[in-house]
């Protein structure tokens, strides 16, 4: 999380004490200041307000944008000199003399006992300790705040298909994984595709399409654009908006091949990555959709998505696809999408969706089937 | 200077164990197989596979804890840990708004302001933060509630990082295990954690774990797989599954195990806007 060292006067602390270390973090930016004499003091500081640093005496002081989680806290930290202002040098000598190496070491030994066997001032080392926690652990936020925060930067993305709308209560949502899982030919493309289009032309946004198949094609696309909008100035124009929705077509194509076999690497990794995709939905505000197989379960026979058990408790919504696009077949099966998953709807509504050749949408009745 | 220092530090935990925390009897009779649970000290264990309504469990009992008592709640805070992005505050505002009887502004921020929450990202962090939050509970005494959500998010990239040894895979866990229990017994708090079955039942499953009696009742593909220590502190086991039922709606079971006095309850609960209902 935060990685920013800046010193700051701030005026008006109830204790008294103009000058703290501050860490910079936190999800809404928040300003986390540590007093050394005292308990952890939270002014709310939006990111962009101007701050006066003042020259302190440790000149190593760096700012750095608010970098991955994962590097700063993954890694067990070694203690090392300019880490937090008053870890010294021949402070860093007593501690690897009592066995004291990493940041987790120093947190969890007694700082009695340390501050007698390394004859180091007590008073000292709890104040290292408090600017080590604030900078390497997570800070709690209120909930009255989240939910101000988070109404908003929510947004509710139209997928480009009434009925997958009606199905996913509305649309998708920013903040969240969507998975789309379903057999080959079923239409996962498609839908990616129409979503794509809805956003970028719809609601001006950015959009990030990953595919990891080969499947992307421009020209269906067009043909998508072209149906929606009449204009050809407004489907060339370039978006002006932020990027909202994150498009992953497939993931189980990248993840299958490190699956299987007796090391667990393949499990981590699958799991780092699904944790990546959940950081970047949330903290950026961005649909997350990503495609998968299906397999069927050894007891119940039913389609259930590929990449196991593990992988199924990453996305927050699933979506099970069907249906075979046969061109030489009349009155083929229609596709039906499926809602297997979700945090806001009971599962098991199905809909009729409508992947077409010319991608018009049509209102479809919805048929819920039990 | 350091010995004023050392003792003004006790005494805040002196008086915040003086305080006393709120008793927590009736947060949900329904999850506890006997009268009077949870009390301080207890470590319940929430497991199941993906979809049986573990977090919607959690979210009722949040809400259950931060609504006043004149809305029939115990008014009491919660510290919400989520290692993996998985709560969602939309979701407990509904249900907040069906269990109010207003539901303005006022009322729910002054309902969520009874609810803090953490992110953690690797079991590193989560360790320092519960090291960090040590001080919060030191000056919160009306703070009886901790919920993890998952302490089982890190296994697969702890047991990747630890390398061969089994000792290093575990240590985070370890660690995090024995902090929690510590922090469990200090503040009288009560622990409410959620593990995912990730792994496949074994041919020869929980045998040692229940004795025969009970196995009948719990058909779940119980696997332990998580370390010692945290096996040993938890004191109640509750097994959520998925119902099918021959109507429209598909219901939930969960199965409540005492660990140490063997009593073992099952109830079935369904999920409504409104959250879960018994």
């Amino acid at each position: 999380m935060a990685a920013g060292v800046v010193w700051v006067a701030l005026k008006g602390h109830p204790l008294g004490v103009t000058r703290h270390h501050c860490s910079v973090g936190g999800p809404m930016g928040m300003l986390r200041a540590v007093c050394p004499h005292g308990p952890p003091w939270y002014p709310r500081v939006r990111y962009g307000t101007p701050w006066v640093p003042i020259p302190s005496p440790h000149r190593s002081l760096r700012f750095h944008p608010r970098s991955a989680p994962s590097h700063s806290a993954g890694a067990m930290v070694v203690l090392r000199a300019g880490l937090c202002p008053g870890l010294t040098e021949e402070m860093i000598q007593l501690l690897r003399a009592n066995n004291i190496r990493t940041v987790v070491d120093f947190v969890s030994s007694d700082l009695e006992d340390v501050a007698q066997s390394c004859s180091l001032s007590y008073k000292a080392l709890v104040a290292v300790r408090r600017v080590l926690l604030a900078q390497f652990s997570a800070f709690p936020t209120n909930g009255a705040d989240l939910y101000e925060e988070l109404k908003s930067s929510t947004a509710i993305l139209p997928t480009g298909n009434p009925s997958l709308d009606q199905l996913l209560d509305a649309g998708l949502y920013t903040g969240e994984v969507t998975e789309l899982a379903g057999a080959p030919g079923s239409g996962k493309t498609q839908v990616c595709l129409s979503i794509a289009a809805s956003v970028s032309l719809g609601l001006r946004q950015h959009v990030f399409f990953l595919d990891s198949t080969g499947g992307f094609t421009a020209s269906r696309l067009y043909q998508m654009l072209q149906a929606r909008v009449e204009d050809k100035e407004e489907q060339v124009e370039s978006s002006a908006g932020p990027l909202k929705a994150v498009l992953i077509d497939s993931v189980s194509a990248v993840l299958s091949p490190l699956l299987g076999g007796r090391q667990s690497e393949g499990l981590a990794i699958m799991m780092q990555l699904a944790r990546e995709l959940k950081t970047l939905a949330k903290e950026f505000s961005v649909a997350v959709v990503v495609t998968n197989q299906v397999t069927r379960d050894s007891s119940t026979g039913a389609l259930k998505s590929a990449l196991g058990r593990s992988w199924s408790f990453v996305p927050s919504t699933r979506v099970l696809l069907q249906g075979r696009a046969v061109p030489w077949e009349e009155g083929a099966a229609p596709h039906t999408a499926c809602l297997a998953k979700s945090p806001r709807q009971p599962t098991g509504m199905q809909v009729q969706l409508d992947i077409g050749s010319d991608a018009v949408q049509e209102q479809r009745p919805v048929t819920p089937t039990p | 200077m350091g010995d004023a220092f050392r003792r003004a530090e006790s005494g805040t935990q002196l008086l915040a164990r003086l305080e006393g925390r709120s008793s927590l009897k009736n947060l949900e009779p329904n999850l506890f197989a006997e009268e009077g649970s949870p009390v301080h000290g207890d470590v319940i264990e929430f497991h199941g596979p993906e979809g049986t309504g573990k977090t919607e469990m959690l979210y009722h009992l949040v809400a259950r804890c931060i609504i006043p008592k004149s809305g029939g709640g115990l008014e009491v805070e919660v510290m919400f840990i989520d290692t993996d992005y998985h709560f969602d505050m939309l979701r407990l505002v509904t249900i907040l708004e069906h269990r109010l009887e207003q539901s303005t502004e006022e009322m729910m921020k002054r309902c969520l302001g009874r609810l803090f929450l953490v992110n953690c990202n690797s079991s590193t962090q989560l360790l320092l933060t519960l090291y960090s939050l040590e001080n919060m509970f030191c000056t919160h005494p009306s703070l009886c509630l901790l919920i993890l959500d998952s302490i089982s998010a890190f296994y697969w990239i702890d047991r990747s990082n630890g390398g061969e040894s089994l000792n290093s895979q575990e240590m985070n866990l370890k660690k995090c295990a024995n902090f929690l229990e510590k922090l469990v017994r200090e503040h009288h708090l009560v622990l409410f954690a959620t593990t995912q079955s990730i792994m496949q039942k074994s041919t020869n499953s929980a045998e040692g774990f229940f004795p025969l009696k009970l196995q009948s009742e719990i058909d779940a593909d119980y696997r332990p797989y998580l370390c010692k220590s945290w096996q040993q502190m938890v004191t109640h086991r509750i097994f959520f599954s998925k119902q099918f039922n021959s109507g429209n709606s598909t219901g939930f079971t969960l199965v409540s195990c005492h660990l140490k006095k063997k009593h073992v309850a099952k109830r079935s609960f369904s999920i409504a806007e409104c959250g879960v209902q018994f």
